[in-house]
C-alpha cells in the first residue's frame, strides 16, 4: 500500500470511530498536544491510559467481588475510571462509567456488577480501535509519510 | 525584597513580568505574562497527569507533576515561593483533594484550583467552601488551562489591597512617599544624574511642591503648601532681600512669585521662620551654655527635656541677631555648594546616599561634648521638621538653623553666620566623625567624613548642640555612642527597622547596631537614587544610621524648631505604621505625643504636643527613612 492510500485509510478510520462514539473531541485535543518537542505524546499517553484502567478494571473486579463490597472504594476507582477516559477521549468508556456510579450510590452490588461488565466491554472495544489506529500511523510513517491531521466536521 | 514599597500596581506588573522559572532553560518564556507562571499539578491518574502537563507546556507554564499529594505537599513547603498555582485533583488515595487544598491555602496561600470528573453541584460547592479558587470539570481542556493565570494575578490584588487597607495608607503612602522621594531628590539634587532624571518628570511637575496633597484617602485632606526646600530657599531670599523686619508676607509673595502660593501660606510660613530665628538667636547666645552640656549623654536620656532646655538656653544666649540668622539661614538653603547651605545638605545627602552623614556637626560636637551634645534631643526633633519642612508647611525650619548655629560652635558665638563658624562647624563635625569612625561602619566613614565637612552647617544639623545633631553628623554611630538617647534611638530603630522590612521603607535594612543616627534618611540619602522610599530606604540600609542621620538632617534642615519635629516624628509614626503595617513599638513614640498637625507654630519643644497628621506621610518620601529613624529616636522620648 503506498502512502497516500494508507493517509487515506487512517483518516477513514479515524472518522469512524468518532461516528460510532468510540471516541470524542478530546481525542482530538491529545493529537493536537502532540509536536515537536513530543512527537509520541499521543501513543504515550495512550498506553498510560490502557495500563491505568487495567489496573483499575482488576482492583474493581476483586472490589465487586467480596462479601463486603465497600462501594467507597468502588466508587472511587470508577470515579477515576471516568476521569481518565474522557481525559483521551474515550466516550464510550467515560459514559459506560455513568450509570456504574450511580449504582454504587444506591449500593446495587447487582446493578455494579453488570456496570462493570459494560465498562470491561467499552474498554476493550476502544483499546482495540485505538490499537489499529496506532498501527495503521506506524505504518504511514514507516513507508516515510506523515500523519494527517484529523479534523472533525460533523 | 526591593521595598516594599512600591506594592500596588508595580508588584501587579513585577509580578506579572517576572517569573522565575526554576528551569533554567524555560528563562527566555518568562518575559511574557503568563508564560513561566509555576504550576504544580497533583493528580493520582497518570494518564490525566500526563495530559494536563502536555497542556500546561502549551501554554507555556513552567509545570511540575506530582501524583500523591502527600508529595505535592512536601514540595510546596521545601520550595516555598517556587509556585504560582496549584492545581489539584479531588479523588486522590493518599490525601483528600479538599484537605490538599486546606493546607495550602493555610501553610502557603497560594490559589489552588480543584479539578474532578464530578460535576455535581454540592461537588463543586464542596470546592468553593474549601477555598478552591475555581473547580475544573474533567475532561480538562487546554483553553481552560491557558486562563489559570488570572487567579494568581487576583489574588496577588487582593493581597496589595488587604495590605493598603490595613496598613492605612500603605501603598498610597508607600507611592507617595516614593514620589516625594524622588521629587524631593530632584529638586534639591539637580546635579543628581541617573534616577533622579526619570523622576525628574514628576518632580517637575511638582516643582514647587506647592502642591495640594491630596494623599492619602484615609487621612483628612486638606490642601497645604508643601514647603519644599526650594520653596523655602525662595522664600528666605525673598526675606533677606526685603529685610526680615520688612518682610511682609505680601512684598515675600510678590518677590518670590510662585504660582499658587498664597499671601496666607507665606503669612504663616513667614511666623515660623520668624520663631526660628528667634530660637537661633537664642540658641547662639547659649553657646557658652554648650559647655554646660557637654554632660554626660546619658543625661539626655529625656531629650525632650534637654531639647527644651537647650534651645532655650540658646535662645536666651541671643548672641546671634535675627538678621545674621536669617542670613544664615538663607545661606544655609542657598548655597548647595556651600558648606553649610542646607540646601547643599540635601543634594550632600541625597548624593551621598549612604556616604557619610551629612550629619549634622553638631553631633560631632556632641561627641566631643560640646554643645552639640545636647542636640540629639533636638535632633530628633529637628527630623521631624525637617521632613514637615519637606512635605508640610508646619515650622519646620525653625529649630534648623539655630541648632546648627548653636551647636557647632562650641562655646564660640553662633555667629558662625558667617564662613569662618561654618568651617569651624566642619571642622567640629569632622572631628567628631573621625572620632566616631571606629564605630562607624567603615563604608561611610570616608563617606562620611566627606559629607559632614560639606554639610557641617546644615541648619538642621547645627541645630543645638543638642547631641543628637552631632549624632546625625557623625552618622554612623555617633548617636549611640554619645547619648543614651542615641542608643535607645538605635534600638528603637532596630526595632523599627525590622518592622519595616517589608515595607518599602527598608529602613529596617539598617541592622539595629547601626541604627543608632536613627538619622536614617537613608532613603534620603541614596545617591542619585531617589528611587522610591524603598530603594532610599534600602540604601541607607547599608550605610548605617550615619547616613540616615544625613537624611534626617537633610530633612530636619527644613524643621524648624522642635515642635515642627514633633509633627514629623508623629508622621514618621504614622508612615512607620503605614508602611510596615504593624506598629513599632509605639511606646517611645507615643510619649512624644504628637498630635495634630504640623503646622503647628513650634513655641515649645515639648514634644508631646504635636502630632503630625497623617498627610505629612504623603509628602514625603523622606519620611520614610525619618520616619524609621525619628521612631528610634521618638523611642526615647
Amino acid at each position: 500500500m503506498e502512502v497516500g492510500q494508507m493517509q487515506r485509510s487512517l483518516v477513514d478510520y479515524t472518522k469512524s470511530l468518532f461516528l460510532e462514539g468510540v471516541l470524542d473531541g478530546q481525542f482530538l485535543q491529545l493529537q493536537q498536544l502532540q509536536d515537536e518537542t513530543n512527537p509520541n505524546f499521543v501513543a504515550e499517553v495512550i498506553s498510560l491510559f490502557f495500563e491505568d484502567s487495567q489496573r483499575l478494571l482488576n482492583d474493581l473486579t476483586r472490589a465487586l467481588d467480596q462479601p463486603n463490597v465497600d462501594f467507597k472504594i468502588v466508587d472511587a476507582h470508577v470515579h477515576q475510571l471516568k476521569g481518565s477516559s474522557s481525559s483521551i477521549g474515550a466516550q464510550r468508556v467515560k459514559n459506560s462509567c455513568i450509570p456504574f456510579r450511580n449504582f454504587c450510590e444506591a449500593q446495587n452490588i447487582e446493578g455494579c456488577v453488570r456496570c462493570l461488565q459494560q465498562v470491561k466491554q467499552e474498554y476493550f472495544l476502544a483499546k482495540n480501535k485505538l490499537e489499529t489506529l496506532f498501527r495503521l500511523e506506524q505504518q504511514i510513517v514507516a513507508a516515510g509519510g506523515s500523519i494527517p491531521t484529523m479534523e472533525l466536521s460533523f | 525584597m526591593a521595598a516594599l514599597q512600591r506594592l500596588g500596581q508595580s508588584s501587579l506588573s513585577t509580578s506579572a513580568s517576572s517569573y522565575v522559572s526554576c528551569k533554567a532553560g524555560e528563562m527566555a518564556v518568562l518575559d511574557q505574562f503568563p508564560a513561566g507562571l509555576r504550576v504544580l499539578v497533583v493528580d493520582d491518574d497518570l494518564t490525566c497527569l500526563k495530559i494536563l502537563e502536555q497542556m500546561l507546556r502549551r501554554c507555556l507554564y513552567n509545570v511540575t507533576t506530582c501524583s500523591q499529594a502527600a508529595v505535592a505537599l512536601n514540595l510546596l513547603r521545601t520550595k516555598k515561593g517556587c509556585f504560582d498555582v496549584v492545581l489539584s485533583d479531588v479523588h486522590m488515595p493518599d490525601m483528600d483533594g479538599y484537605k490538599l487544598l486546606e493546607q495550602v491555602g493555610l501553610e502557603m496561600d497560594l490559589p489552588v484550583i480543584m479539578m474532578s470528573a464530578d460535576a455535581r453541584v454540592c461537588a463543586v460547592m464542596k470546592g468553593i467552601r474549601h477555598g478552591a479558587c475555581d473547580y475544573l470539570i474533567k475532561p480538562i481542556r487546554e483553553e481552560e488551562l491557558k486562563n489559570i493565570w488570572q487567579h494568581v494575578v487576583r489574588r496577588k490584588r487582593n493581597e496589595i489591597k488587604e495590605l493598603e487597607h490595613s496598613g492605612s495608607l500603605e501603598d498610597n503612602d508607600r507611592h507617595k512617599r516614593g514620589s516625594d522621594d524622588v521629587e524631593y531628590a530632584s529638586s534639591v539634587n539637580e546635579g543628581t544624574e541617573g534616577t533622579l532624571k526619570t523622576q525628574r518628570k514628576r518632580s517637575n511637575a511638582k516643582e514647587d511642591d506647592v502642591d495640594l496633597e491630596n494623599d492619602d484617602p484615609s487621612m483628612a485632606k486638606k490642601p497645604r503648601v508643601v514647603w519644599s526646600v526650594e520653596l523655602h530657599q525662595q522664600f528666605v531670599s525673598a526675606v533677606n532681600q526685603l529685610g526680615i523686619d520688612k518682610a511682609i508676607p505680601k512684598r515675600i509673595l510678590e518677590l518670590m512669585n510662585v504660582p499658587g502660593l498664597t499671601r496666607e501660606n507665606v503669612a504663616s510660613h513667614l511666623q515660623k521662620f520668624r520663631l526660628y530665628l528667634k530660637r537661633l538667636s537664642g540658641v547662639a547666645q547659649q553657646g557658652g551654655i554648650v559647655s554646660a552640656f557637654c554632660g554626660p549623654v546619658d543625661t539626655n536620656v529625656k531629650l525632650s527635656s534637654i531639647g527644651r532646655f537647650d534651645i532655650q538656653a540658646l535662645a536666651a544666649s541671643g548672641q546671634i541677631a535675627p538678621e545674621t540668622l536669617a542670613a544664615l539661614h538663607a545661606e544655609l538653603l542657598g548655597r548647595p555648594t556651600g558648606n553649610l547651605v542646607t540646601a547643599m545638605e540635601e543634594p550632600a545627602l541625597l548624593q551621598a546616599s549612604l556616604q557619610g552623614p551629612k550629619c549634622i556637626p553638631a553631633e560631632h560636637g556632641v561627641a566631643f561634648g560640646q554643645p552639640v551634645v545636647k542636640c540629639q534631643p533636638n535632633i530628633s526633633k529637628h527630623f521631624p521638621q525637617s521632613i514637615m519642612f519637606v512635605d508640610d508647611a508646619s515650622p519646620m525650619f525653625g529649630a534648623w538653623p539655630s541648632n546648627g548655629l548653636g551647636t557647632v560652635a562650641p562655646g564660640s558665638n553662633l555667629v558662625g553666620l558667617n564662613p569662618q563658624n561654618n568651617n569651624m562647624l566642619t571642622d567640629i563635625l569632622h572631628q567628631q566623625q573621625q572620632r566616631q569612625q571606629q564605630h562607624q561602619k567603615p563604608q561611610q566613614q570616608s563617606a562620611l567624613s566627606e559629607s559632614s565637612r560639606s554639610i557641617n552647617v546644615q541648619p538642621s544639623c547645627l541645630v543645638v548642640p543638642s547631641r543628637s545633631s552631632a549624632n546625625f553628623q557623625a552618622g554612623n554611630s555617633p548617636v549611640d555612642q554619645n547619648y543614651s538617647y542615641n542608643r535607645s534611638a538605635v534600638i528603637d530603630y532596630s526595632l523599627l527597622s525590622s518592622q519595616s522590612n517589608n515595607s518599602s521603607l527598608n529602613v529596617g535594612q539598617i541592622s539595629g547596631g547601626d541604627l543608632k543616627t536613627t538619622g536614617v534618611l537613608s532613603g534620603y540619602s541614596g545617591p542619585g537614587s531617589i528611587s522610591p522610599s524603598a530603594s532610599s530606604c534600602s540604601v541607607s540600609a547599608e550605610h548605617n544610621t550615619s547616613q540616615q542621620v544625613q537624611n534626617s538632617t537633610l530633612t530636619f534642615r527644613a524643621a524648624r524648631q522642635v515642635p515642627g519635629l514633633v509633627p514629623n516624628v508623629a508622621d514618621i509614626q504614622g508612615s512607620y505604621r503605614a508602611k510596615s503595617g504593624e506598629v513599632l513599638d509605639q511606646g517611645p513614640l507615643r510619649n512624644l505625643g504628637f498630635v495634630g498637625k504640623g503646622t503647628r507654630i513650634p513655641s515649645q519643644l515639648a514634644v508631646d504636643e504635636y502630632e503630625l497628621p497623617m498627610n505629612n506621610l504623603n509628602h514625603g518620601k523622606i519620611y520614610l527613612t525619618f520616619s524609621q529613624n525619628r521612631l528610634a529616636l521618638l523611642g526615647e522620648l
